[in-house]
């Protein structure tokens, strides 16, 4: 069966059974692996990517549930070839240990930066409460997102421009 | 701190016998060292690799699961080299004697022993290839190599100004012999070690791009899984095979000795024609208790065996015949499986009379005899590649997924990616043995007089020989697995004669007490069972560390103040302790509604003292704070170390609230992360780690943040309940 399918701006067409989950679909088909099978069964989010802006389980999301969508994954967050803000922030913070939930992670906290972009605590919470990880990352994760927040905060505050360069370098030393 | 090169080559000779000696002369080992010519690159030791283009290779012989190693090993060899950890391209290490664990004598990564083993050998490794450099140099400026000094990839020239790349220099250092001592950089000069720096796997993992086992492509690759019996050690009697490999995509269906293999283009594909597998199983020999039975037949061991002795001091008996008051309690703890994130997986390709493997595992060389074992070839004919492991936890230790897969590439003929489900995974774990503790004390007055401690329940290294004993021996013939397997570990092989897996912790006793029995009951229901992150002291500290709680209440006494005054020449657990109690406010009142709990224990070398203030919100355990302090000393990389420790918590946490895998008639109950939870972000407590700046020699961080926390939780809910719980996992409405 022949399938249409958006996946980071590309239009791949495919001859894969349309009950396969979008998982499958991504890692054996198309090759991108950053998308990761945890649990087939929508529970712990390590294969979470955005179907049309929203973040869904590719493991239980059929394939033909994503014809005339976009598709992006993990591969697909960074723009003109620049890392997307939050996986900087992930590597700046050390947050991956054994790393396989990370790329669900980030996907979660695109999503909510994307529809929120100055959360408090308890939004980011609530937002990554459904990706799992068993190393326990959870408060580098948080940290991860908030210096997100904080510097996103920082450049479109109306204060003068220098100041926030200073918070910046402040950060970073700190 | 200086060393002698042939104290590094003895060093060295204890992980290998002598083929690491042979290492200085170039050709004459499995591991060609020095200099070639066609590519430019100079192997110095079984380490390192510089090429005549500054790319400096690492081989890093302890996998990296999230424990840190890719990053903390790097960074030893980087301080001793001048070069930044950033510079240092790591690669995982191919099977080979040189890259076992000197502790195990196995290629094996656990016991958090990755840096405490490297400490020496890879500093003195990163030293003696920056003395040939330099020598090198000052040859080529003829001054004295010890005017010359090494910065960034670069000897640098007595005057300061000029300076050689190491790219430029690696062919003449390959001729350079080292005499005498090589000294290691003073703390005071270290540039790496115990400071800030990021984590070299950071961005492959924040990208996408880290290759795990899972994620291995190989050319006409096809996909593999496999149905299990329910029933562990049951048999595949009949199934409809035919009816399968007519299925789209289905490529064969076949029995392999643990189940029946599925065989398709497509994943997906393999997994639809699982769906519609009929299997019988013949369950004659296969396990058919329930856990309660589990329980019982422990009980029942207890009473007829009172143990082998494995501490004995004073006379226990005598002081608890004499002593005023005696008390009692018996603990127990569950089944436990690993989760790691990333189901067990490995991918295989049989071809010609090799075979070649790729696959998540904690030790390469058992994977060598798992795969020999289920084919016509020899140790020597399996090539294991290793890869990011998606979790380890100890489960990777064990080799049955890579046994599985090559079972199936060998009949396929062609590379099998055979991946494990959640279910699958769950079911069919090797689980953290379920354990029972009687302890009994005597008092006098609020004195500690006795301390007795009777551990029920199997021993690890029954289960981990099949495959260990073998890798020990690569060259014994395969007739003889199933004899090393049942001899175990001989004496001279693995470090430990004597399997700790059941009393470690225990017997590490801490306390001063004149009268002290600690005993172990040996019993194995049959249930698999295997190492599982912090191993006998998960179990152990549970035990040891509430029964102490017990006793500061028996007796009237502060449960920081009574683990204080048994502490009596043990500075490095006061410490920790007195660390962790001022972190919480232990003297300061405890907010309504809460209680606080304390937990002091070492493992690994590594000592941990925690306090957790929880209460009950909603019908459910709440944990608030954590408050830790460790001791490992010497630290490589802190934020490696506080997240390791953190980490541990979170483990510990989850098994104390949700851990808990049962068995009915044989079949394990639990099967997906709905019914065998794990933390998530919305429990996290407040945590902070406080880490004891020491010079003493590191120790593993890996395991040592999960035993206290959970006896530490079960105090804190006893101090705000006033009921105590003595078996895991904790519950709310005790």
């Amino acid at each position: 069966m022949a399938l249409s399918l958006t996946v980071n701006g590309e239009l791949h067409s495919l001859d894969i059974e349309g009950d396969t989950p979008l998982l499958w679909v991504l890692r054996d088909e198309l090759g991108l692996k950053g998308t990761k099978f945890g649990c087939g069964a929508g529970l712990c989010g390590a294969c979470t990517v955005h179907l049309n802006g929203q973040p869904v389980r590719s493991c239980s999301t059929w394939a033909e549930a994503a014809v005339g969508g976009e598709v992006t994954t993990i591969e697909g967050l960074a723009e003109d070839g620049k890392l997307h803000a939050l996986q900087n922030a992930w590597i700046a913070e050390g947050v991956p240990q054994c790393g396989y939930c990370q790329s669900g992670q980030i996907m979660s906290a695109a999503h909510l930066l994307a529809t929120n972009p100055a959360p408090a605590r308890d939004d980011v919470v609530a937002a990554m409460t459904g990706n799992l990880c068993r190393c326990g990352t959870y408060s580098r994760i948080i940290a991860a997102v908030e210096s997100v927040v904080e510097s996103s905060s920082v450049e479109n505050s109306s204060v003068d421009s220098s100041l926030a360069y200073d918070a910046a370098v402040v950060r970073e030393i700190s | 701190m200086t060393m002698n090169r042939r104290d590094f080559l003895k060093v060295s000779a204890g992980t290998s016998g002598t083929l690491m000696l042979s290492l200085s002369l170039p050709g004459c080992s499995g591991m060609p060292t020095g200099y070639k010519q066609e590519t430019g690159e100079w192997k110095p030791d079984a380490w390192l690799e510089i090429t005549n283009n500054d790319e400096v290779h690492f081989t890093l012989a302890r996998v990296e699961m999230g424990q840190g190693t890719y990053t903390g090993l790097t960074t030893l060899i980087a301080e001793e080299l001048e070069v930044e950890p950033a510079a240092i391209t790591p690669r995982f290490a191919p099977v080979a004697p040189e890259y076992r664990n000197p502790l195990y004598k196995l290629q094996l990564t656990g016991g958090s022993t990755s840096i405490a083993t490297s400490w020496e050998p890879l500093r003195t490794a990163g030293a003696s290839a920056r003395q040939m450099l330099i020598m090198a140099a000052a040859r080529v400026w003829q001054v004295d190599a010890a005017e010359c000094s090494a910065r960034e990839g670069r000897v640098i020239h007595p005057n300061g100004r000029e300076s050689m790349r190491y790219g430029q220099l690696v062919e003449l250092a390959s001729k350079e012999v080292l005499r005498g001592d090589i000294a290691l950089k003073p703390a005071a000069e270290w540039k790496y070690i115990g400071k800030q720096g990021g984590k070299l796997d950071a961005h492959a993992k924040s990208t996408g791009t880290a290759v795990y086992g899972i994620d291995v492509e190989l050319p006409g690759m096809v996909y593999g899984v496999v149905s299990r019996p329910p029933r562990y050690g049951a048999r595949i009697k009949a199934f409809n095979g035919d009816e399968l490999r007519a299925m789209p995509g289905v490529l064969d269906v076949f029995e392999i000795e643990r189940g029946v293999a599925i065989v398709a283009d497509k994943y997906w594909r393999a997994r639809k024609a699982q769906d519609a597998l009929k299997a019988e199983w013949d369950n004659e020999d296969a396990l058919s208790l329930s856990t309660d039975e589990v329980f019982a037949s422990y009980r029942k061991a207890a009473d007829k065996d009172p143990g082998e002795s494995e501490r004995s001091e004073g006379d226990y008996e005598a002081a608890v015949g004499e002593a005023g008051k005696v008390f009692e309690a018996e603990y127990s703890q569950p089944y436990l499986a690993h989760s790691t994130l990333e189901p067990m997986n490995a991918t295989a390709w049989y071809r010609g009379n090799t075979i070649e493997v790729w696959a998540p595992t904690q030790a390469p060389d058992l994977g060598r005899i798992a795969a020999a074992r289920v084919t016509n070839l020899s140790p020597s004919d399996v090539t294991i590649n290793t890869t990011f492991l998606g979790g380890g936890f100890g489960r990777r230790l064990t080799q049955d997924y890579i046994e599985e897969a090559a079972a199936v590439a060998y009949r396929m003929k062609k590379p099998v990616k055979l991946i494990w489900s959640r279910e699958e995974d769950t079911q069919h774990d090797l689980y953290r043995p379920a354990m029972l503790h009687r302890m009994q004390a005597g008092l006098e007055g609020n004195q500690l007089t006795g301390w007795h401690h009777q551990i029920i329940g199997p021993q690890l290294l029954d289960w981990y020989v099949r495959n260990a004993a073998p890798a020990q021996y690569p060259w014994a013939p395969k007739f003889m697995y199933d004899t090393l397997g049942k001899v175990g570990l001989l004496a001279e092989g693995i470090a430990t004669p004597k399997d700790m897996s059941a009393i470690e912790g225990a017997i590490e006793y801490p306390y001063n007490v004149a009268n002290i029995d600690i005993r172990h009951t040996h019993t194995d229901p049959g249930v698999p069972v295997t190492f599982w992150r912090s191993v006998g002291y998960s179990h152990n500290g549970f035990a040891v560390e509430t029964f102490t709680d017990e006793l500061a209440y028996e007796t009237g006494q502060d449960p920081y103040q009574f683990r204080r005054k048994l502490l009596v020449g043990q500075p490095r657990h006061l410490e920790v302790l007195d660390r962790a109690a001022r972190i919480a406010g232990w003297n300061t009142p405890v907010p309504e509604g809460r209680g606080r709990g304390i937990a002091l224990f070492k493992s690994f070398g590594t000592f941990v003292a925690q306090v957790v203030e929880a209460g009950v919100e909603n019908g459910s355990i709440k944990v608030y704070k954590v408050a830790c302090a460790v001791d490992c000393g010497q630290v490589v990389n802190p934020r490696i170390v506080e997240d390791q420790i953190e980490g541990g918590i979170i483990f510990g946490l989850t098994a104390a609230l949700y851990g808990e895998i049962t068995l009915e008639d044989g079949e394990v109950q639990q099967s997906n992360f709905h019914d065998y939870q794990l933390m998530r972000q919305y429990e996290l407590p407040e945590i902070t780690v406080d880490v004891v700046q020491s010079s003493e020699a590191p120790t593993g961080v890996g395991e040592p943040g999960v035993p206290p926390v959970i006896p530490a939780l079960g105090n804190a809910l006893f101090a705000l309940t006033g009921k105590r719980q003595r078996s895991l996992p904790l519950k709310a409405d005790a």
